[in-house]
């Protein structure tokens, strides 16, 4: 269609770029938001790999709309529940005997000095292991509940990260880049995918009742995507920014403006017939009523039965703990409704009032992780297993991550435990992973990765991997470069693959 | 002059001098076995594992794709060839996943090559690379045509098109009158515009432009694109996502160079030198991208060099992005993929910008500057008082809010101890100031390393890892220096500076944060002092320490003696005045002692290897004609000249087709901060390159290209579709119509307030804000994002890094986090629900209602068609009237102006 176009002017897959959009356009379907230019980045250049770029094809009118991965897996749906501030993997998952030997000692190879300062002795656990589970999994007593479940769970207990610093590692850990300013997983997992439903958010952040976390919407924020990508944030407390209609206007006042604005937008269409652009807008007016009705809805937890409430601990604990286990259940709705990723904070960077802010723990870690996990295990626990018991886990990939570990040896104030960027643990559930598996495993510490390094890379890349996606061609053009989650690095860890 | 490289061409000739007298190494029969056995099977003929063959020597001479030499001549230490067989880096140990080589081959080879490496027939190898992209050869300089329609006319016929008809005056004056200034006509001067356009069309249009490029709001419209690409902000980004105190000095910088319009070029170097051009502010921009303030980064040394080169590479990506339109990132770690852009080159642009620290200084402004004059003012009466104090041989304090300055009679000394009477000392930084005339403010800091001073500190009261060292650094912010009393111990802190030779001093500068005073603001508690009374002291002749001066009877005299205290209220009165009326810091680089630059292997700040030095990339003629230990502002003015000069094939190019880009939506190149091979290809190639040839012409003149653009009819054309067009050409790039576009989210708020008659249209200044006062350790809540004192333009809304405005950032809004030369369009129901529920419109829509019922009478429909006017700049058809008199009769006109912000007519470029 463009073939009076001078061939010079244009690489050949430019030119299949515009045929492709022309055609798209016409027919109702483009690409998006995506400008040209951002599809006419030199796939040839890349296509040496043997494996250039698959773009997902947006329908402009409706960016949300659900889009097939690139091959099939299991899972249709993610819940990432990201746990700033780092938990203490040798407090929770990963089991050190050796701890207990070590105690109070100082064995050679501590450094003198880690990211807040001067170190200490090695500390044994502050809470007490025990196996679990038909697979006698050795969970510490600090999360019960969740201990109990670990025979559904995938645990990695051999990640590292890039930085000893909160704010980097959860830029690192959620967006695939220690900078500002890159997509997040959920972002581009909306890009690829779109959503089940028209009604709600393709992506929804739930930020912790206490706030947003310390790297803000950089976590779940479109960076140089579409900002149709970002995640929508709200809570089971605070619906989404503007969503209601204002006070001084009537239900009914509300319709006849949208009927109005409607027949005006008809109108102008007229002038200009076949223009995506302007059709798409229109159409977004549609889908903004729609959510006016459906987030409320899928808000509406007070309707849930009291034992799911009870389950969750919606009743019980401390205001905190209440307050996330709403957005637990939260979560849950939304993901049967359809929602593609569905980001859940336990932890901010504001505090709540109780002293803590999230699970950073440099002194008196004993009071500070029991707290947090008070908020966290029950409710999660209960998340999880209500997806199970709902058959939610069959098509739902579960992610629980942190951004780092933290330090076997205390430090000099001998009651907190420093950032440890060299091993930390995370674990999945649900679809496309095995269940009651360990994956990789740290040193006799916990000090350092031991066995199948695993890079945050490597962790994405397996993530996408299990949404049915290929870390290293699903991407987007930007500056110069075919942007990735996962950078120019990232190996599917194919052994927790189901 | 310089004489740019067209036809690239990279040669490596051997280095090494042939020794003759030591016994010789047969190559073939010595060395080529032991690279056939273990290396050529992943690095030879058939595979090039990291772009790396060893079965030649010139590919060996120029390495891989780390960039970094396999083989130096002469040179084994050099060479990585020896590193990586030697397994210095283990996760870097060749052969891999095998034993290291017996040690008598590996010395074999390092004697090969210390002996110079010599391959038989092989000595003159080179390898040549020809690079042949349109961007890096030099620009034509004879065209065909010399108006853009011609070019643009010639492209349409060959694709079968033509140019529409010209626009209708109503949609031209919008349309031109918002992208010239962001803000849409008044009713009034539409309806003058049309008048004219009826009676002589072209001599309306071109009147109107030059109004529109004389408005001291064109400045606003394109200063925004310009932040855009440099992704400006006026916080860090990071955890505490602090304020950047005084930023906006550069957005204003900006905002009057495009007003005044300032040559490119000229805009180009004082953005580089400008510290040295007396426009300090505009130095503002190499410092626009994200960082890490030190605080955060932790107290690992390895965190804190990573951070620094993490800081380097913001630089770069602003500089190389913006005026190059090239990304060099990806040469940090490697030598770049598609462009010609060296990991050494990578490390020599660094050196360029290695006197560059993220943070804030007094910028330097002109001597009639009324800031400079006022302090120059209170500066003379300050030195007065201070006079008095000397001549009494007094010593004093100075609180200079982020500092305190302690004034003490002149003496020379070997050594200076300050022995602290407090049990805990935080402090940042040290300066030990002597009076040098040669300075500019006559003043001279003796405490540096690089002088020669060295540091001791109590053994006793010290903190592992905050040594007193860091007090020199020239590195401010917490966690730099700490030390305290251990329980029950009589040790107190002290420090002691040895001067290498006996060194006159009158002053110390010290701060226990000062970071926070230059480069913060709106956070609670900053900039505390925590370190207490202290004494000066100097050694004896016993060695015995005695102090010279004391803080506390500095305070207690100062208090108590009449004459002196009279004095010294008058110190602290002239300070206090000086801190409000005089310079203030601003957030626009701090400049910091250059350190030697090394290629980081793998981009890993802990693999230092070659040393370079300041230098633009080799292949575009890089070499700056500087010494390699020049000052860093005498670096960043060679390296301004290269971007400047008017054979550097890109500089021109990349602005010319910004321009483009922002006019018609869509650059020339649709990749305005890629002309690399990544890149789009132009669209109309002789053109561009006749813009920017014109561009240099007009001596850079941004307002005559800007002009010339819009007034070819390719901008004045109709934006209506037509079947053929859209056939052909659906995304008009070829231009057969103006291409309609979504306006930005700046465009759509100021045309509200603009309607409204509630935008404060003032130029420049602080920014507003619209987020709470928060802690240090919290993050931004928006608390107040519509009432009145948020109603100036939205480029004044504080740029806050990754915080959602709650209408917006909808709007792809920049997070600026990632350079954004082009922002990206989408439409979302989110956006939707902004602009039909925020506050914002609710309230704007209430008093846009109230403006047309003032300004219309009672009459209903002439209120209705007021508010058009006023949106829309046109009156409502007939049956648009019909039905919005009905809508407002039995709603709002409230509602109406609610309705009528949310047509696909206001929000789209006409």
């Amino acid at each position: 269609m463009t073939s009076n176009t001078n061939p010079e002017e244009l690489s050949p897959i430019g030119r299949s770029m515009l045929d492709r959009r022309g055609f798209l356009g016409q027919s109702g379907m483009a690409l998006g938001g995506l400008a040209l230019s951002q599809l006419l980045a030199r796939d040839r250049l890349l296509a040496s790999d043997g494996a250039g770029p698959i773009r997902p094809l947006i329908d402009e009118n409706n960016p949300y709309a659900a889009r097939p991965p690139q091959f099939a897996m299991p899972a249709k749906q993610v819940l990432v529940i990201y746990c700033p501030g780092a938990v203490s993997h040798v407090d929770t998952f990963d089991y050190k005997p050796d701890l207990y030997k070590l105690h109070g000692q100082r064995p050679p190879g501590i450094p003198a000095v880690t990211f807040e300062g001067p170190t200490g002795n090695i500390a044994k656990p502050f809470w007490d292991f025990k196996p679990r589970g038909e697979s006698g999994k050795m969970v510490s007593d600090l999360l019960p509940n969740l201990a109990g479940m670990v025979d559904d769970f995938c645990f990695v207990h051999s990640l590292t990260t890039q930085t000893s610093a909160h704010p980097q590692g959860e830029n690192f850990f959620n967006t695939g880049f220690t900078m500002e300013g890159f997509p997040s997983f959920g972002a581009w997992v909306t890009y690829a995918l779109g959503c089940e439903t028209e009604e709600l958010p393709a992506f929804v952040a739930i930020n912790d009742p206490r706030g947003l976390a310390r790297s803000g919407k950089n976590n779940f924020g479109s960076g140089f995507l579409p900002a149709s990508f970002q995640g929508t944030d709200f809570t089971a407390a605070n619906p989404p920014a503007n969503l209601g209609r204002p006070d001084a206007f009537s239900p009914g006042a509300d319709r006849a403006s949208v009927a109005l604005l409607q027949k005006l937008n008809a109108k102008h269409l007229q002038h200009f017939p076949g223009d995506a652009d302007l059709a798409a807008r229109i159409a977004s007016y549609e889908l903004a009523g729609r959510m006016q009705t459906s987030v409320p809805e899928v808000m509406d937890i007070a309707n849930e039965p009291a034992h799911v409430h009870a389950a969750y601990g919606t009743d019980s604990g401390t205001d905190l703990k209440r307050a996330y286990a709403n957005n637990c259940i939260l979560a849950r709705r939304l993901l049967e409704k359809g929602v593609r990723v569905v980001q859940l904070f336990n932890g901010s960077d504001p505090s709540g009032g109780n002293g803590i802010t999230n699970w950073d723990s440099h002194s008196d870690i004993l009071k500070t992780h029991a707290m947090q996990a008070e908020i966290m295990d029950q409710p999660t626990a209960a998340l999880i297993a209500d997806l199970k018991q709902r058959g939610m886990l069959e098509h739902t990939l579960v992610v629980w991550c942190t951004e780092f570990g933290r330090m076997p040896f205390l430090q000099a104030n001998g009651t907190g435990r420093d950032h440890n960027p060299a091993a930390f643990t995370c674990f999945l559930a649900g679809a496309g992973v095995k269940k009651g598996y360990s994956y990789g495993e740290s040193d006799e510490f916990g000090f350092k990765a031991a066995v199948n390094e695993t890079s945050v890379y490597d962790f994405n890349a397996t993530l996408l991997h299990l949404m049915g996606l290929n870390h290293e061609r699903l991407t987007y053009y930007h500056n110069g470069l075919e942007r990735r989650l996962t950078n120019v690095h990232g190996h599917v860890i194919k052994d927790i693959v189901a | 002059m310089k004489r740019f490289l067209f036809l690239l061409t990279l040669t490596f000739v051997s280095l090494g001098s042939i020794s003759s007298q030591a016994v010789e190494i047969d190559f073939e029969n010595d060395v080529l076995p032991i690279l056939e056995n273990n290396c050529l099977h992943c690095h030879g003929e058939d595979e090039q594992e990291s772009g790396l063959r060893l079965d030649r020597r010139g590919t060996m001479l120029r390495g891989g794709d780390s960039g970094l030499a396999v083989l130096v001549p002469g040179k084994p230490e050099s060479s990585y060839l020896i590193d990586v067989i030697n397994h210095v880096d283990p996760k870097r140990a060749m052969p891999p996943d095998e034993d290291k080589l017996p040690a008598e081959e590996i010395e074999l080879i390092t004697r090969w090559i210390k002996e110079g490496a010599i391959w038989p027939g092989q000595m003159e190898d080179r390898v040549e690379q020809e690079i042949d992209h349109w961007a890096f050869l030099p620009r034509r300089t004879e065209f065909k045509h010399d108006t853009i329609d011609d070019f643009l006319n010639e492209k349409l016929v060959a694709a079968g098109l033509g140019f529409s008809e010209p626009a209708d005056p109503r949609s031209l004056i919008r349309r031109v009158s918002i992208v010239l200034t962001g803000l849409a006509p008044t009713p009034k001067r539409t309806g003058e515009f049309i008048a004219a356009f009826e009676k002589d069309a072209d001599a309306a249009y071109q009147s109107l432009v030059d109004e529109l490029l004389g408005s001291s709001h064109f400045g606003e419209r394109w200063a925004q694109h310009w932040l855009d690409v440099i992704r400006w902000a006026e916080t860090n980004g990071s955890e505490s996502n602090l304020y950047r105190k005084n930023a906006w000095m550069y957005r204003d910088y900006v905002v009057n160079a495009f007003n005044e319009d300032k040559p490119y070029d000229q805009f180009i170097r004082e953005q580089l030198a400008g510290d040295t051009m007396n426009a300090g502010p505009a130095t503002g921009f190499l410092v626009s991208g994200p960082h890490v303030p030190s605080a955060t980064v932790g107290a690992e040394p390895s965190a804190r060099r990573q951070a620094r080169a993490d800081r380097m590479d913001e630089i770069l990506q602003t500089v190389s992005s913006s005026v190059m339109g090239m990304t060099v990132g990806c040469a940090r770690c490697h030598n770049h993929k598609f462009d010609p852009i060296s990991i050494s080159d990578y490390y020599s642009m660094t050196a360029v910008f290695q006197d560059i620290e993220f943070g804030s200084r007094y910028p330097e402004f002109p001597n009639d500057d009324p800031r400079v004059r006022r302090e120059s003012e209170l500066h003379s009466e300050l030195e007065h008082l201070r006079g008095q104090m000397r001549a009494k041989g007094w010593a004093w304090i100075e609180d200079w809010k982020g500092f305190q300055e302690v004034h003490f009679p002149s003496r020379t000394v070997d050594s200076l101890r300050i022995s602290f009477t407090g049990r805990f000392v935080m402090m940042d930084e040290v300066e030990i100031l002597q009076d040098d005339p040669r300075e500019q403010d006559g003043l001279r800091n003796v405490a540096r390393a690089s002088l020669g001073v060295t540091l001791s500190e109590n053994p006793a009261t010290k903190i592992e890892g905050m040594s007193a060292e860091n007090l020199i650094n020239q590195v401010y912010g917490a966690k730099e220096f700490k030390a305290t009393s251990p329980k029950d111990s009589p040790e107190k802190p002290w420090v002691t500076f040895h001067f290498p030779e006996p060194t006159q001093i009158s002053r110390l500068r010290l701060s226990s944060n000062r970071e926070d005073f230059l480069e913060t603001d709106y956070i609670d508690d900053l900039h505390n002092i925590q370190y207490g009374d202290f004494r000066l002291e100097v050694q004896d002749e016993s060695g015995k320490w005695q102090p010279f001066a004391t803080t506390s009877a500095m305070k207690q005299k100062s208090s108590e003696e009449q004459q002196r205290k009279a004095i010294q209220q008058k110190i602290d009165e002239i300070i206090a005045v000086m801190i409000d009326e005089g310079p203030q810091p601003a957030f626009v680089a701090r400049f910091v002692e250059p350190v030697e630059t090394f290629v980081f292997a793998r981009g890993s700040p802990e693999s230092p290897r070659d040393r370079v030095f300041a230098s633009a990339p080799s292949r575009f003629n890089g070499e700056l004609g500087i010494k390699p230990d020049s000052p860093g502002a005498q670096r960043r003015k060679a390296f301004a000249e290269w971007l400047v000069d008017s054979n550097n094939p890109l500089t021109a190019r990349v602005m010319a087709n910004r321009m483009w880009h922002h006019i018609f939506g869509s650059g020339i190149v649709a990749t305005p901060s890629d002309f690399g091979l990544a890149g789009a290809s132009p669209t109309h190639p002789e053109l561009l390159d006749w813009l920017a040839d014109r561009f240099i012409a007009s001596d850079y003149s941004v307002k005559d290209m800007i002009r010339m653009m819009v007034m070819s009819r390719g901008f004045r054309q109709s934006s209506a579709p037509s079947e053929s067009g859209l056939a052909k050409d659906s995304s008009a790039q070829l231009l057969w119509r103006f291409p309609p576009r979504r306006v930005e989210a700046e465009v759509i708020r100021d045309n509200v307030l603009l309607a409204s008659s509630h935008l404060d249209t003032s130029i420049g200044g602080p920014s507003y804000r619209i987020h709470d006062v928060k802690q240090r350790y919290a993050q931004w809540e928006v608390v107040d994002n519509y009432s009145n004192s948020t109603w100036r333009r939205m480029l004044y809304q504080e740029r806050m890094r990754r915080v959602d405005d709650r209408i917006f950032t909808a709007f792809d809004f920049p997070d600026c986090g990632q350079i954004r030369a082009k922002r990206p369009v989408s439409t979302t129901p989110l956006q939707a629900l902004n602009l039909m529920n925020s506050d914002f419109v609710v309230s704007q829509s209430k008093l846009l209602a109230e403006r047309a019922s003032d300004e219309a009478g009672d009459d209903l429909k002439s209120q209705v068609e007021r508010c058009f006017l006023l949106l829309l700049q046109r009156s409502p058809t007939e049956d648009e009237s019909e039905a919005a008199v009905s809508f407002a009769k039995s709603q709002s006109l409230d509602l109406l102006c609610r309705t009528l912000i949310n047509t696909n007519e206001f929000a789209f470029l006409p």
